[in-house]
C-alpha cells in the first residue's frame, strides 16, 4: 500500500466551462450517483502540485457507469481503459470522478478506498508513473485520493474553478481567519473569507508604467498577500505625471535635461530608479503584510516567465506583443487567468483620432488574445528582431517619440481591471456572467463597449495543442 | 557563438523548407535568440528580371509560427529587363549576421494564420509575388 503524504499540497484546477459541464452531469437533480473521468496536465512548483483539467469525459449512465460488484456503481472497464490509454499517450494524470450526497462535507467511503487500492497500482503502472486517482464531489465540496509514481498517496487541499465567479471547493468547510481591523470597511463587502482569499493570493503585474503602477497600489491596499512585479525599464522624466509613487529624483531629470552633455544624460538613464523598485516602494507603503518580488527584467526571459505559471492571476499592463503572447499562452497552458489592460490615444496628422482604455479579463479556455487578433504577427517579428537588424531594415521607431498618455485614462482601465478581478475572486459576480469580461471605454463619445471574445478551433494558445498541458510543454518564452 | 537552442517550431519550419525546396541548398544559422537565419539557394525569379535565379534569405524569429516571416532578401543586383525601378516593397539594405548586401522585399502578412501559414508558404507567396511584378 502506498504511503500518505501530508506535507506537499496537491490541488486541482478547472475552468468555469468545465465546472458547468461536470456539475450538470453529477448533480442533475435526481439525487443519484454519476461518474466521469478528468484527464489532467500537471504543474509542479514550490507551492505544490496542481492537476490542470484538460478534458472532462462524462460517463453515460447505464453504459459507461453501471451497477458495481462491490459498491453501488462503477465505471466500466472499457471506459477506464479508453481514458487511461489517452492519459498514457499524452502524459496526463487520470482522475475518476463520482458524487455523493451532501453539500459542504465529503469523503470517500471504505468501499471507494478499497477499490482504489485494488485498481490504482495497475493504472499507475499503465500510466508510466504519471499520477492516477479519484475525486468525490458533494454539491459544494470535493475530496481527492491521488496516487503518484513515487509511491505516495496525496489528499487534495482544494479544487479551484478558475472562472467567473472563482470557486474553491474543499473536503470540509474551512474557517476564515479574522481579518485585520484596518480592512473593516472592505470586509463589510466580502467578509473575512474574502479578505483571506486576497491575503493568500499571489498576483503578478507585468509592466509597471502608468497603468501597472496604479494596479500595484490598488492590489497592495486591498491586502493582496504576494505581488510579483516585472518590468525591465527605469523611470523616464516623461513618466512622472503617470507612474504612481515616482519622485522627481527617481527620474534623474537634472542629469537628463536636453542641454546636458550626452555622457551625463546616459549616466542619468543608468541611475534612474527601476520601475519595479518604485512599485515595490508603493506596495510596502500601502501594506505592511504584502510580500513583493521585484524583477527588473523582461517577462519574456524564460526564467522570469516561469514565475507566472504559479500565480493566481496576472495583470498584463505592458505594451508588448511578445509579452501578450507569453501571458496569453500561460493562461491557457497553466489555467492562470489574466487581465490585459491598456489605454491608447491615437493622433493622426497632429489631430486626436481616438481615445480609449480597455480591460480584458480572460479565463482559461475561453478569452484568448491570439484568437481575437490581439497579438499582431508583424509586431512579434519586429520585437524579436535585434535593434541593429531593425535599423538596417528601417523598421525602427524613434525612441524619443513617446505615445500620448494621461493618468486619468490609465486609472479608468486599472480600476476596471482590479475591480473585475476582485468581484471574481470574492465570488461577488453573478453566477451567469460570461467567463470573460472584455470592456472598452471611449471618453470622447461616452461609450462603454463590451466585447465577446471569439474562439478559433485549433488555436496554438487555447486549443488542444497547449490547453492545460502544464509542464508537458515549454513556455512560449525566449529560450536560454 | 550562441548556444541558444533553436525552438522546435523553427526547427520544424526549416525541415519543411528543405522538403519544399529539394533542389536548393538550405543554409541555417542560429540567431542566438531561439530563431534562425535561413538562406535558400537557388530560387527562381520572375520573367521581369534579367537574372533568372537568386538566393532568398530571411530570419525566422523565436515567436514563430505566430510571428510573421518578413522581410525577405534576395540578390543585391536584381534588375528588371525593362530598366524600370522596382517600386514599392523593394529596398537596398544590408541584412543578417554577416552584413551582406541584398534587396529587401517588405511583404507583411496582415492576416497570418499560424495554424496554416508557415515559413515555406510565405517564401512561396513572396516568390509568386516577385514573379508577377
Amino acid at each position: 500500500m502506498a504511503r500518505t503524504a501530508v506535507t506537499v499540497p496537491w490541488s486541482v484546477v478547472m475552468t468555469g466551462e468545465q465546472w458547468v459541464t461536470l456539475r450538470a452531469h453529477l448533480f442533475p437533480g435526481d439525487r443519484d450517483e454519476h461518474g466521469a473521468v478528468l484527464r489532467c496536465g500537471i504543474a509542479r512548483s514550490p507551492r505544490g502540485t496542481r492537476l490542470l483539467v484538460r478534458d472532462v469525459v462524462v460517463a453515460e449512465d447505464g453504459v459507461d457507469y453501471i451497477p458495481g460488484d462491490r459498491g453501488y456503481r462503477k465505471l466500466t472497464a472499457g471506459f477506464v481503459a479508453e481514458n487511461i490509454d489517452v492519459c498514457a499517450e499524452q502524459g496526463l494524470a487520470y482522475l475518476a470522478i463520482h458524487n455523493h450526497g451532501g453539500t459542504t462535507d465529503v469523503d470517500f467511503s471504505d468501499t471507494d478506498m478499497a477499490s482504489h487500492e485494488r485498481g490504482y497500482p495497475a493504472l499507475l503502472d499503465i500510466n508510466a508513473g504519471v499520477p492516477v486517482g479519484a475525486l468525490v464531489f458533494a454539491a459544494n465540496a470535493v475530496a481527492g485520493d491521488i496516487w503518484s509514481g513515487t509511491g505516495v498517496r496525496h489528499r487534495i487541499a482544494h479544487l479551484r474553478v478558475a472562472g467567473r465567479p472563482q470557486r474553491t471547493l474543499t473536503p470540509q468547510p474551512v474557517a476564515a481567519a479574522l481579518a485585520d481591523p484596518s480592512y473593516d470597511r472592505q470586509t463589510r463587502i466580502f467578509g473575512d473569507r474574502g479578505q483571506q482569499i486576497l491575503a493568500r493570493s499571489r498576483v503578478a503585474v507585468v509592466g509597471l508604467g502608468g497603468i501597472g503602477s496604479l494596479i500595484v497600489e490598488y492590489l497592495a491596499r486591498l491586502g493582496v498577500g504576494e505581488l510579483i512585479l516585472i518590468d525591465p525599464d527605469r523611470l523616464d522624466p516623461t513618466n512622472l505625471p503617470r507612474v504612481v509613487g515616482s519622485r522627481r529624483l527617481d527620474a534623474m531629470g537634472w542629469l537628463r535635461r536636453e542641454s546636458a552633455p550626452r555622457w551625463m544624460r546616459k549616466l542619468g538613464e543608468r541611475l534612474a530608479t527601476p520601475k519595479v523598485k518604485i512599485a515595490a516602494r508603493v506596495a510596502h507603503q500601502a501594506s505592511a503584510t504584502t510580500r513583493v518580488t521585484s524583477i527588473p527584467r523582461s517577462v519574456v526571459d524564460a526564467d522570469v516567465a516561469a514565475l507566472l505559471t504559479d500565480c493566481d492571476h496576472i495583470f498584463l499592463a505592458a505594451d508588448s506583443a511578445l509579452a501578450r503572447r507569453l501571458v496569453n499562452s500561460i493562461t491557457h497552458q497553466y489555467l492562470v487567468p489574466h487581465t490585459q489592460v491598456g489605454s491608447k490615444v491615437t493622433v493622426v496628422d497632429g489631430a486626436l483620432a481616438d481615445i480609449f482604455s480597455v480591460s480584458r479579463m480572460s479565463s482559461p479556455g475561453s478569452g484568448c488574445l491570439q484568437c481575437n487578433g490581439l497579438i499582431p504577427a508583424s509586431r512579434l517579428t519586429e520585437e524579436a528582431t535585434s535593434e541593429t537588424q531593425r535599423r538596417r531594415q528601417r523598421y525602427v521607431n524613434d525612441d524619443d517619440v513617446h505615445a500620448p498618455s494621461v493618468i486619468s485614462l490609465n486609472a479608468v482601465a486599472a480600476a476596471r481591471a482590479v475591480d473585475d478581478w476582485l468581484m471574481t475572486v470574492g465570488a461577488l459576480v453573478d453566477e451567469d456572467v460570461p467567463h470573460d469580461h472584455w470592456v472598452s471605454y471611449f471618453p470622447r463619445t461616452d461609450e462603454v463597449v463590451e466585447h465577446a471574445p471569439k474562439k478559433r478551433p485549433g488555436c496554438l494558445h487555447c486549443g488542444p495543442g497547449r490547453f492545460a498541458t502544464g509542464d508537458n510543454l515549454p513556455l512560449l518564452a525566449k529560450p536560454v | 557563438m550562441s548556444t541558444t537552442t533553436i525552438t522546435a517550431a523553427v526547427s520544424d519550419a526549416i525541415d519543411e523548407l528543405r522538403e519544399t525546396f529539394p533542389d536548393a541548398t538550405v543554409t541555417v544559422e542560429s540567431d542566438g535568440d531561439g530563431g534562425a537565419w535561413v538562406l535558400i539557394d537557388p530560387v527562381p525569379l520572375g520573367p521581369a528580371y534579367i537574372q533568372s535565379t537568386s538566393w532568398i534569405a530571411f530570419q525566422i524569429t523565436f515567436p514563430y509560427p505566430e510571428a510573421d516571416v518578413y522581410p525577405l532578401f534576395v540578390r543585391p543586383d536584381l534588375d528588371r529587363k525593362d530598366g524600370a525601378g522596382h517600386g514599392e516593397g523593394f529596398g537596398s539594405v544590408t541584412w543578417g549576421p554577416h552584413e551582406q548586401t541584398g534587396t529587401q522585399l517588405s511583404r507583411r502578412s496582415n492576416r497570418l494564420d499560424p495554424t496554416v501559414d508557415t515559413a515555406a508558404t510565405k517564401v512561396l507567396k513572396v516568390l509568386r509575388w516577385l514573379a508577377q511584378q
